[in-house]
Parts: C-alpha cells; structure tokens; sequence
C-alpha cells in the first residue's frame, strides 16, 4: 500500500513535482570580501602563492600579494587552500530535466525537427537538485541545451544560483543547437531500417535543413528590407543566427558528419562551434585553420570503433590542442549525464593524464569554455574587472580526492551543501543513534 | 514390380532408406489410378563417348552410361549398348553424378508471422514453446513449385535435402529428388536429422542467445525424462501415464543417438556452444557453418562432426571513401581475407564437409563461389565431394547417389567443360532416367572477324568486327581506329542478328542482317537503310585478349597461399595467449597490498609460477626473473568489477520471463569483445558477467579473468563460487518499459516480493520430491521427477551453493528480500547498486550481505532520486563490505578513480578506499582466497600504475593474471603502428580483387559484426533524442551517431 500511496501522491503533485531545493540562494555582495593567504590560480595569468583576492560589489577589484582591503571588508582566511575559477560547463541539459524516467520532469525536447524558436531558459529550473550536486564540486556556469529533432532550441548561459531564471541568465540567447543528421549507415542491433531507407532518410533530413535555412534567408531578407512579412516565431528565431549575433553550435559526432556540417557552414557562411566526440581530431586541420571551436563531450567515453585505441578519447584533448583547436571539456549533455556534470573536472583531469598538460587541462573547464561561449570578459579567469565567480578548494579540483570548500558566484557565497549531503548527514543521524557511528 | 526397403547401417544409427526400385517403367504414383491411357516412354539411354567422372577423383575418358528404368545399369569405357536403349552423344562433355542442394530451407508457403507452429490439429499434443516442434516434418512445409525446381535443376542438382528453416527444434529433414514428378515418388529419405538452432527474439520466449540455449537444455532434459517416465509406466501401469507429447516423443531418437542433430550456427563460438551441449547429453551433432570454421579446426576436428558450410564470403565493404572505411573493422578485413579460405583449410585438416548455398545473398552465385573457394585452395576434388559423395553419405542415401555407378539412380549432370572451370556450361541434367535440358550448347562467336557485304550494285564493304560475350554477344565494328558499337546483337537458334548504325561507316541510316553461324564462319542476308537487301559473310580471324582477367588472376594467385595466420582477436589481438613468465620481481615499488600489510612504500614484490611468493623490500631476483623497476611507481591488485555486462552475445536479459533462473550467462561469453582489452588496459582482471535486471529472477552469472586471447571456457575462473542475478524495483516491475507492458506479473513491489517468495516455496517442494525419489529403494516403474531448471538453480541458493546478487534501489525492498533470506534460510552475496543501502546498513551489516554499488549515479529514475555518493562510505563506516561497480563498458576502465570516489564523498582513508575495487568485491564473490589482495599464496594479478592509483592524472601501465602479462602501454603503442599497417595492407588487396562495387552500396557486413555484443546497461536517458547520443553509455562496436537503445533491452 505504501508504495502505491507514494504513487499517488506523487502523481498528483506532478505539476508541482520540482520540489525546491533546500538551498537558499545568496543575496548580493553588500560589503567587499578578500580571500586571504591562499595560491591564487588565475589562470589566465600566473599562480600567486600566498596571495589575496578582493572583491566588491560581485566583481574582482584586486589580485596579488599585498592588496589593501578597504573598510568593512571581510577577511577569510585561506590558507593552504586554493582558489580558482569558477568551472564552466559548455554543454549540457541540466535544469531541463530532474528525473528523466519520470516524462513529466522532462522538458528538454520540443515536438518538432526545427523549432530554434523554444529557449532554454524559459524552463531551467532553478530549483532542480541537480544544480546544488553539481555546483559543490565547483561548477559555477552552464550552458543549458535543449535536445532533439534537428534544430533543438536556442540556449542560454546559467549561474548555478539564483531565485528565478532571469537572475541566473548570464547571458541570453547564447546560440542555436543543429543537430547534424546521420550521414552514415547504421548496422547496429537496434537499427530496424535497411541501408538504403537509412541513406533515403539521410538526403531528406539534409534537403529538409537546406530549405528551412533558405526560408529563414528570405524571411530575414524581406523583414531586414521593410518588406511587410507577418511575423514568424520560429522564423525569427533564426535571425540572430543569420546576423552573427550568436554561434550555430553544431552537434556532429561522427566524421562524416563533421565533415558535412563544415561544407554546409562554409558554403552558408554561418558562424560554426562544433560540439563532439574524438571524431573532431580527425578534421583537427580544418578546425583550427578556420578557428572553429571544439566543446568536446567529454573524456569518459569508448572509442567509437573497435579497432581504435584504447585511449582515443582520453588524448582526443591532447590531439586538438596540438592541432592548434580552441575546446574545452563539457558533458554530453544527455539527459543521464545532466545528474552528472560534476565529474567533468574528473574527465580533464583524465586528459592531463594522457597528454595534456595539466595547465590546459584546467583552462579546458575554465577560460575555454568562457571564450568558447563568449563570456570570457566576465568570467573564466581570475582578473580585475571580472565576476568574482570563483572557488576554494584543498587542492586541485581535476583531483577527485580534493575538496570545494568554498564558491562565491558573483561575490555571493553559495551553499555548497546539497540534497545528497542532507540525506548523508541525515543517516549518519540514524547510525549515530543506533551507536554504530561516533 | 518390386519393392524392396534397404536397410542400412550409418554410423552407429539406423537409417531406412526406401529405395524404390522398378522392374519396368519409370517411376510413377503406384497407387493412383491411371486416368486415360498409359503412357509409358522408352526408358533405356546410352550416354556415350563422354569424359565420366564417377566419383570424385574417378575418371573414365569416353565412356558410356546406361541407364535403364532410372537406374544406372552399366558405366565403363568399353561398355555394349543394349539394343534397346536410345543413344546420346555426349562426345566432349563431361558427366558429374548430379549435386545434392545441401541445406535447403524451407519455409511453409504462407508466410504467417511470429508463431511458427505445426500446422496440425489443434489437439495435437505439442510443446509448451512454440519455438519447439522436433515432431514436425519438413514435408509439411514443403511445397515447391515447377519454377523452383527448375531453377534448382539449372544449377545442376538433380536432389535437395530439405530443412525446416524455423524455430529452436524445427523439425525434422528430408532428401527428395528435383523431378517434375509427384511428389509420392521423390522422396528419397524422411527423418534423416533433426534440426536445431539458437533462435531468439521477435518479443517472445527466448528473447536472448542463452534463453535459447537453456530452453534447449531444458527441452532435451524433458525428453530424458519422457523416455523414462513413459518406460516406468509401461513397465508398472501404476498411477497416471506421464503427460502425451509428440514433441518430446520425437526427440526420443535424438538423445538416444540414433538421429543426427544438426544445428545452425552464427559464429565460432556458437559451435563451441553446440560441443558443451553435445559433452552433456551426447548427442550426434553435425553443424550448419557460419562461414567462419577455420577458427576453430582442432575443436572441430574432434568432435568428428559433418561440416555443413556455407558460402558466404564478405563482399561489397565499402573502403573508398576514407570516412566510410574507418568504419570497417580490422577483424571484419582479416575475415574478409580469410573466409574465402574456409573450405581449403577444412579439408586441409581432414574435417568432412558438404558445402551449401544457404546463407548466399543471391543463391545463383553458388558456383561463383566454389570457384572461388578453389581460387582459394581448395581442390576440385573435394569441392565434388562436397556436392554429391559427403553429402550423400551424410544423409543416408550413399547406396543411391552420389556417385555414378552400377545400381544407383541416375542422377546425372552433363556439363560442357570441367565442372568448376570458369565458362563450364550446365547442359544436361539426368534424374532417375529423365532428361532435363538446362541449356543448349551455347553458340560462342567472340573473337574477331572480317565482315564482307556484298551489295547488289557490286559495292563490297570489309568491316573488322570485335565480339565478346557469348549469347549475348557485343559487337563492335571497326574503322581504322573508328569504333562503332552496334546498337543490337543477338544469338539465336545458332542464327546471329545484328542492327547497327552505317552513318560512320560510309553508309546511311540503320543497317539490319541476320544469319546462321556455323564453325568459324557466318553467313546471311541483310538491309540496308533504302531496302535493298544484300548477302553477307564473316570469317573468324583470331580470339581477343583479356587483359582484366589476367590482372585478376595474377592477384588471385598471390591469395591461394592462404598462409596469413588468423588473429582470432581482431585488432588488439595476438597470435597467442601471453606466456607466464616462471619468475618476476617487481622492484622498488609503492605497493598497495589490499591486504593486511596495508601499503608498503619501496618494496618488492616476487611472482613465481603465477603465485604471489614474496613481498618485501630488498628481494634479489633468480634467474631469468623478468624485473620490473617501479621506483616511483604504484603496484596493486588486478581491480575487480562485481558487476559487469561485457562481453555478453545477443541479449544481457533474458527479458521475455519473470523468472528465468534456468538462463546462464556462461553459455554466451563473447571472448573476442574488445571491451576486455580495454578494460585491461584500466587495470581491471577480474569481473562478475550478469544477467540484466528486467525480471525478479534472472540469469546465472560468470565470474571470470580477463584473459584477452582466449576462449569462453578458459576466462572462466575455476572454483569462483555459481551465482544468479536478482532485481528489484522499477526494472522488474516494467514501470519504464513503455504503456505496452503493463500485464506480466509483477507490477508492483508487492508482486515483486510475492513472486519471488513463491518460487522458493516452489523449489523446496522440488527439492523435496527429489529427495523422496532419490531415497526410494525401488526405482524400477518408478518415474524420476522431471529435472526443472529453473528450479534447480533455486535450490541450490536455498542450500547454500549459489549466491545471489540482488539489483536493488530502494531501502524497502532491500529489506524484503532480505526478510525473504532470512525466511529462507540463505545469504545474499551482493545487493547490487544498493543505492539505498545506506539507509538499511545496519541490516547488511549485521547479516554480512555484501553492497556492490554505482560511485555516484542518481537522479536517472524515481527510485535513484535519493541516490548519494557517500553511499559507499556510509555503508563502510558501520562495516558493510561495500565495493563499487561499473555496470558499463566504458566505467569498467577507469574503477581505480572510482575508488577515489570514497575518499570524495565520505571520507574513506585511500588505503580502504582501494580495497572496494581490489579485496572486497573479491570477497563478495567468493574468490578472495584467490584473488583480491598481494599477499604471499594469492594469485599473481596485479597492476603497475605510472603514479597514486587514486589520482585522476594517473595511467595503467601494466596488467598482469597470473604472472602473465595481458597490458602493457608500451606494447599497446607499438601495436597501433600494426594496426594500421595491416589495415592498409587489408584494404590495397581488397581494392585490387574488387570484390563486389566497393561504392557504398549494399554496404554488407561493413561493421563485420558477427559477435554481437548488446550495448552495455547504462541507457537510460538518451533513448529518444537524436543527436545526443551519450558515448559512454552504449557498447561501441558500431556507430552511435544519434543516441540510442531501449529501455525494453537492458536495464540498471
């Protein structure tokens, strides 16, 4: 019965099902705050031992050795500790989705193949607990992405804290998601349709993407000249596309699709950022010559095919950076992985194991992603004049041993707790009384 | 008229062979009216003055046959031709015993879907499983028209031995001749074998590979016991008879070994599957090939089994396009180059096999494809044998045909020119005295001619002509080095017609003539473009070079060595297994025992024999020790993952049951998975291989090594204790199947429990009768229980013999089955996932039940929403033996930094910490005497860090089992050079045979994914949103493009 009442409770709470979490978000920096003592990683610049960080008003106003703290500031002491960017996270679905079994959590995907008209961050749901899970191992910005069809939606960047979407939108709209279409042929076992439907399938999704573009052309065309065209939402949506106001992030996975979208964008002349797999490297060339970023999901995957090494996703961040591509490490941005965006620091790390250097590999989840989003004036290094979105940690925060101490977004200081460390705490309750725990 | 039945011995089984044999007359419905007149024709034929090859190997040049009533009554090079017999010149031709079409699938003609049950009354007693129809006789199926047999008797087979093309035990087969006549007189031989094969899916039970094989297991076990049952009650009339089924009843002949059953594999491991099951109820096996038998000589060898092989070799790979050849696999190139080889190098080893069509895209290039096959070695010879002696042997009518000799029926072929030869032409087919014509002798003009018009003016015109092709000839007229091709020519009746332009050849319009070809000249009349008619001659001048044909010989004759070693493995593979080196000392290393010396900084270690024999520091090496300098390195046990899916073919769940105890997880190891290697290359060397978690009560497991380069059987870890999967939860109760599955038992939580309650209860009481049975004295006209296997496995978990590793989420339901366990009086080895566990540990604690769980996943499903990554910790810290699983592929390769994990969320000391990948899963499992920990008697698994096993920023260098190393980067690296030599290498010579278009078309096998290995369990999430396919969450031996998978197929 037990079971069957949660049921139904559950379901009658759908509407209202994302529950808040618990965390309350910080109010704005009202008095200036210097981190004292710690090894500053600025990482657009030096490491500083033994430094201070000031900052006023939710922006640094000072870095170095000796700063002058003005009045009313708060010292923290932070000794032995370190402090660095805030993480970025380039791509991914968190605030869309709370519990992807459940349908009505999920609000990643609209109907439809084209529909560049629906934002992201009309649904990101600030409240998910999602977001305290993820923003206590030091991820502190996201990009949040719709999904399927071939046009996706329009995305924005998020903070990881704040009481309503507009307070968290760090910048809106960021871009479009394209999807690329399958270009090649599918034999795997859950494939029911033959070669030939497959290649079929392919040409009509590739003459369907090409009309909807030159629609979009005449549309902006004939709206740009005064021509009085009636007012068309999903249309429209491509406008800031067409003008270069902001990026077409292209999500091709596989050579062949990577190879396509590069023809079709240069060939349009669109504003390109590619979001891949390992595949990128093996057009590393092209990339880097027409300086088209890579947002790589993600060192944590298999090789795609069997004979190919071991590591290929583990040096594909090596490989690109010797190539001369700008990338940085994001998540898949699959509904699984939006629970588990917190290990992306864990995956660059992997990458510094093979290859890359260490220093990269931290710039991969920190000034990359900020330059990659265009969002690099404000955030993504520890310089005068940008956000004070930063953490402190015991160590380096590509270790998964080390610790996130601190997190300020904007001078504001999170709670770095979470629904994970409440229920932790709550049980160490239960044993505690059972005597089983000091 | 006579009516002789011959018996005959074969092989220890036998076989009636109604033979029919007529004093007069051909052969005709015996007991049918005759309507009209009687009609019977002079059935008497010499064959005569042609080259006869009676048997392979056996050639009578000019000879002559005699047939007479359909019998061969005389054959020999100076035999008398009987006054009565009718004479046939076949001088300069060839005769061939007609072929037999080995394994002709057959179909029933109405295509009806899914069931494919007989098609007999309904009161017929049949098997429960519909996939399940031994009693049916492929005659019932069996309906051939005269289109299909004359299309059969173009490609020379006067015989077919027809079988059932569906189910598991499809039933039984049958030789019939290929004759127009009834039916009643065609049939050669009944119940010459029974059929098998390891059908699966199509939404019904099985659903997998090892649900097929255990429903096989169980199905020959119920025959067992039918025979026995049914003899105890003949023998004591006590009590009620057994139950009636014709399907059991059937089988009685294969498992006493008196019928052969031959079964149709996919792969090479397939048939090593087929040998476990003939080692446990010897049974006489023969096998339907999957083309890739070179594999596996020495197995097939001894089994002494009939090869029936297929002649599928890879074509149409698409390698021109880079981009598309990529996706190509190494192990789908080197099949490619060696599949052609199959049959030479069975014949080489001396293994009997017959060779079919079946398994052929177009079944018309069967004889393209021996010709291949001899291209590739194989002789023509055996590639005879393989069509008319074997074969005949095999299916019990060796006294009938196969050969063309005194006695047997005339079943005979005529061909043009030897039978294999490229141009060789099918004339004439002889079945039982009846003359089939399959194709007059074809009129060949190619060459080049001299064409003389001679017009009625005078005008006399020479124009060269150039003509290839036979029967369809091109022409090309010439001149000087003008070429024109005629827009028609065709060959007819010996009479040529031609139509080409005259326009540049000084003539207007269209130009017409038509005439008869004799010996090296031709003839005729003609029109030109005005009306006129004129006469026209041709005379040959000489035959045209072939210069394509040479090039393709040459590279054929560079193939027909066949002496390329096979790489069972693919890429990553080796040529043989890693050798155990008697002595290594691993020197001046951090090392991280797992044991309790705790870690030891600057030590040795010392394996001899396989076996961990010292550790400690300042160890001097003996002789011909390998040394490894680990100074500034880390050493640790080979990590081990309790719960894995890698490497298991065609289904991890056995998802169409809700109990499926009887389904083995050990009957479908995919030994070539690369995911083996690369997780070797994580340090990994042991793993728990489960079942899925789609139903209450899963599969059996397998704990294995990971011995990349060996067989199934070999990854195995001897002694590891037998375990089952169990689940719980969401999964088990379809709550994320989709709106379709909402009416199998369980749907809740509460059936969950009940379910599995109940089965236990069912398997004591099995127990039970067993032990009554087996204390009874008397044994004789008592029947022996019926051997359940399902519930067998049940009992052993009630008596202690085999663990149970429980997929569970929620803290409700751990505790249910553990109050079950209680009540039931056994353990449970592992809760896997256990994502709750933290909220009952004082439970598992006190009861010892080990928590196997996920580092820190959550959030993917309602019951994980209070999923929390101290989870591990928490459960450690009131003395749970916790370790972390990776249920993936992908995670399976990195468990070191999983472990790390612990340290994160929790705060786990790192020397514990290491211990949930290395120690304690080990003991969880039941192999931690064993394996686990470096302690001096255990076995040498261990791995060589580049730095602190716990750090992100640290590599595998080295994996060792047992003193032999099985990853090593530094070989790694040198063998990628390799890799990509070969390949090269592989696709120059595809590029140069050009086999099939090579141009995106057809795109056959191009994955070459013959082991099919189901994605590995994490796919929640991304199963209905295209272009976010999550890379780490899908098995990768295939593309991925777009994310994928069902929920219906695997589950966490």
């Amino acid at each position: 019965m037990r079971i069957q009442i949660l049921l139904y409770i559950v379901l009658a709470l759908m509407p209202a099902f994302l529950l808040a979490s618990d965390q309350v978000p910080a109010p704005p920096q009202d008095h200036p705050i210097a981190l004292v003592g710690g090894t500053v990683h600025t990482v657009s610049g030096d490491v500083i031992e033994n430094g201070t960080i000031l900052f006023v008003d939710g922006k640094i106003t000072a870095i170095g050795t000796s700063v002058n703290l003005p009045a009313g500031t708060e010292s923290i002491d932070v000794a032995g500790k370190h402090i660095y960017p805030s993480l970025i996270v380039a791509n991914t679905s968190i605030g869309l989705v709370e519990v992807n079994a459940v349908r009505a959590t999920r609000d990643y995907s609209e109907v439809g193949d084209f529909k560049p008209e629906v934002r992201s961050a009309i649904a990101y749901n600030t409240d998910s607990e999602l977001i305290p899970v993820s923003r206590a191992n030091g991820i502190g910005i996201i990009q949040s992405v719709p999904l399927g069809g071939v046009i996706s939606g329009t995305s924005s960047v998020m903070m990881m804290d704040g009481w309503t979407y507009e307070t968290t939108t760090l910048k809106g709209p960021s871009g479009v998601h394209l999807n690329w279409p399958r270009m090649g042929v599918s034999t795997a076992w859950w494939m029911t349709k033959s070669a030939e439907e497959q290649l079929k399938e392919r040409d009509k999704n590739l003459a369907e993407l090409d009309q909807f573009l030159a629609e979009a052309r005449a549309y902006h065309h004939a709206r740009k000249n005064g021509k009085d065209h009636r007012h068309n939402t999903r249309l429209e949506a491509m406008v800031p596309v067409l003008d270069g106001s902001v990026p077409l992030y292209i999500h091709a996975n596989e050579v062949r699709q990577i190879q396509a979208a590069l023809d079709w964008t240069a060939q349009e002349n669109l504003k390109m950022i590619l979001v891949s797999t390992a595949d990128a490297c093996r057009v590393a060339g092209e990339l880097a010559q027409r300086k088209i970023p890579v947002i790589l999901t993600g060192t944590h995957t298999l090789p795609r095919r069997r004979w190919e090494d071991y590591d290929t996703p583990f040096t594909a961040p090596k490989r690109l950076s010797e190539a001369g591509v700008t990338f940085c490490i994001a998540s898949s941005g699959s509904p699984f992985a939006a629970a588990h965006i917190r290990n992306i620091p864990f995956q660059a790390g992997t990458a510094a194991a093979y290859g890359l250097p260490k220093s990269e590999a931290l710039k991969s989840v920190t000034l990359y992603p900020a330059q990659i989003l265009g969002i690099d004036k404000q955030v993504g290094s520890l310089e005068i004049g940008k956000d004070a979105t930063l953490i402190v940690c015991s160590g380096d925060p590509l270790e998964i041993m080390n610790q996130v101490e601190m997190q300020f977004i904007q001078g504001r200081k999170i709670d770095l707790n979470s629904r994970h460390t409440q229920l932790y705490e709550k049980y160490q309750a239960k044993y505690k009384q059972l005597k089983m725990l000091k | 008229m006579a009516f002789r039945p011959m018996l005959r011995r074969f092989r220890g089984g036998t076989f009636f062979v109604l033979l029919t044999v007529f004093g007069c007359g051909l052969l005709f419905a015996q007991t049918k009216p005759v309507e009209g007149l009687h009609d019977e024709r002079p059935s008497v034929h010499a064959l005569t003055n042609a080259t006869i090859v009676q048997a392979p190997g056996r050639v009578i040049e000019n000879g002559t046959v005699i047939i007479r009533d359909g019998i061969i009554e005389n054959v020999g090079k100076n035999v008398s031709i009987p006054a009565d017999a009718r004479q046939w010149d076949y001088s300069g031709k060839m005769i061939y015993a007609g072929l037999i079409d080995v394994y002709a699938e057959t179909k029933a003609a109405d295509k009806g879907k899914g069931s494919d049950k007989k098609s007999g009354s309904a009161a017929a007693p049949s098997y429960w499983n519909d996939r399940v129809h031994p009693e049916k006789s492929v005659l019932e199926l069996y309906s051939a028209s005269g289109k299909d047999l004359a299309s059969s008797r173009k490609m020379g087979f006067t015989s077919a031995w027809l079988v059932p093309a569906k189910g598991i035990f499809r039933g039984s087969s049958a030789v019939v001749t290929l004759g127009d006549g009834d039916i009643h007189e065609r049939i050669l031989n009944r119940d010459v074998a029974q059929h098998l094969a390891f059908e699966s899916g199509g939404g019904r039970y099985p659903g997998s590979l090892m649900g097929s094989i255990a429903l096989i297991r169980q199905t020959l076990y119920d025959a067992q016991w039918y025979g026995g049952a049914t003899s105890a009650y003949a023998a004591s009339s006590a009590g009620l008879p057994p139950e009636a089924n014709d399907a059991l009843a059937a089988l009685q002949s294969v498992i006493n070994g008196r019928q052969l059953l031959v079964t149709a594999i996919g792969n090479d491991l397939d048939l090593l599957r087929v040998m476990k099951l003939r080692d446990e109820f010897g049974f006489k096996p023969m096998l339907k090939g999957s083309g890739h038998e070179y594999r596996q000589l020495e197995t097939l060898k001894k089994s002494r089994a009939v090869v029936i092989l297929p002649l599928n070799f890879p074509h149409d790979i698409d390698l021109t396009a880079p981009e598309n050849a990529i996706n190509v696999s190494l192990m789908h190139l080197q099949h490619w180059e060696q599949a052609p080889h199959n049959p030479a190098r069975l014949a080489a080893a001396g293994i009997p096999f017959a060779l079919t069509r079946s398994g052929l895209d177009k079944k018309q290039n069967f004889h393209k494809q021996i010709q291949k096959a001899i291209e590739h070695g194989l002789s023509a010879d055996d590639a005879l044998a393989a069509l008319t002696t074997t074969p005949a042997k095999i299916l019990g009518v060796g006294s009938a045909l196969g050969t063309i000799e005194k006695g047997k029926r005339a079943h005979l072929l005529v061909t043009s020119k030897a039978l294999f030869e490229k141009g060789s032409d099918k004339l004439d087919l002889w079945i039982d005295g009846k003359r089939y014509e399959l194709k007059k002798p074809s009129t060949d003009i190619s060459g080049k001619w001299d064409l003389r018009m001679n017009q009625h003016d005078g005008v006399t015109r020479t124009i060269p002509l150039e003509i290839t092709g036979t029967d369809k000839p091109k022409v090309t007229l010439l001149k000087g080095d003008h070429k024109v091709k005629a827009d028609k020519a065709s060959i007819s009746n010996k009479r040529l017609t031609l139509l080409f332009a005259g326009d540049s050849l000084d003539m207007s319009g269209k130009i017409r003539l038509s005439g008869s070809i004799r010996d090296g000249s031709m003839h005729g009349a003609g029109e030109l473009a005005d009306g006129t008619a004129f006469l026209w001659e041709a005379t040959f001048k000489e035959t045209m070079a072939d210069k394509k044909s040479e090039k393709k010989e040459a590279a054929k004759a560079e193939d027909k060595m066949g002496d390329i070693p096979i790489v069972y493995h693919g890429a990553f593979g080796r040529s043989g297994k890693p050798q155990m080196q008697k002595h290594i000392l691993v020197k001046n290393a951090t090392i991280w025992t797992s044991g309790p010396d705790g870690i030891l900084e600057d030590a040795d270690m010392l394996i001899s024999n396989g076996k961990i024999a010292k550790i400690r520091a300042g160890l001097y090496a003996p002789g011909g020790a390998t040394v490894i300098d680990a100074k500034g390195k880390h050493v640790t046990p080979g990590l081990i993952d309790a719960h894995s899916h890698s490497g298991i073919e065609r289904g991890v769940n056995e998802s169409q049951q809700a109990v499926t105890s009887e389904v083995r997880i050990g009957d479908v190891i995919n030994s070539y998975s690369i995911a083996f290697y690369r997780e070797l290359a994580g340090g990994l060397t042991a793993s728990n291989l489960l079942h899925g978690s789609a139903n209450p009560i899963g599969g059996q497991n397998a704990v294995i090594k990971l011995r990349w380069g060996s067989l199934p059987e070999e990854m195995k870890i001897a002694g590891a204790p037998e375990g089952i999967k169990f689940a719980l939860g969401e999964n088990v109760k379809q709550a994320n199947w989709g709106d379709k599955f909402t009416t199998r038992y369980p749907q809740t939580r509460m059936g969950v429990e009940t379910i599995i309650r109940d089965r236990f209860q069912a398997a004591r009481e099995y127990r039970d009768a067993w032990q009554k049975y087996n204390a009874g004295k008397k044994k004789k006209g008592v029947a022996a229980p019926r051997r359940d296997l399902e519930l067998e496995a049940l009992v052993e978990i009630l008596e202690g013999k085999r663990l149970i590793h429980c997929h569970s989420y929620r803290q409700d339901e751990i505790l249910m089955l553990t109050r079950v366990a209680q009540e039931f009086g056994f353990k449970i080895a592992t809760f896997q996932h256990v994502l709750e566990g933290y909220k009952v540990a004082e439970e598992l604690s006190k009861l010892d039940f080990g928590a196997s769980t996920f580092s820190d996943w959550w959030a993917y499903k309602f019951e994980v929403y209070d999923a929390i990554p101290h989870n591990g910790a928490l459960m450690h810290d009131v003395g749970v033996n916790v370790s972390f699983n990776s249920d993936s592929n992908e995670l399976a390769r990195r468990m070191n930094t999983e472990a790390a994990k612990a340290v994160r969320y929790g705060g786990v000391a790192p020397v514990d910490a290491l211990k949930f990948v290395t120690i304690n899963p080990a003991y969880q499992l039941g192999i931690d005497k064993q394996v686990g920990s470096l302690e001096v008697g255990k076995d040498g698994d261990f791995v060589v860090w580049s730095g602190d096993p716990l750090s992100t920023y640290t590599m595998c260098e080295q994996t060792w089992i047992e003193g032999a190393k099985y990853f090593d980067r530094q070989d790694d690296i040198a063998m990628r050079d390799e890799i990509r030599t070969e390949r090269a290498r592989l696709i120059q010579k595809y590029l140069a045979t050009g086999d099939g278009s090579g141009g995106g078309k057809g795109m056959k096998g191009s994955s070459g994914r013959i082991y099919d290995s189901h994605h590995s369990c994490r796919d929640h999430g991304d199963h209905d949103h295209g272009g976010h396919g999550d890379d780490g969450h899908h098995d990768h031996d295939e593309h991925q493009d777009h994310g994928h998978g069902t929920l219906n197929e695997v589950r966490r």
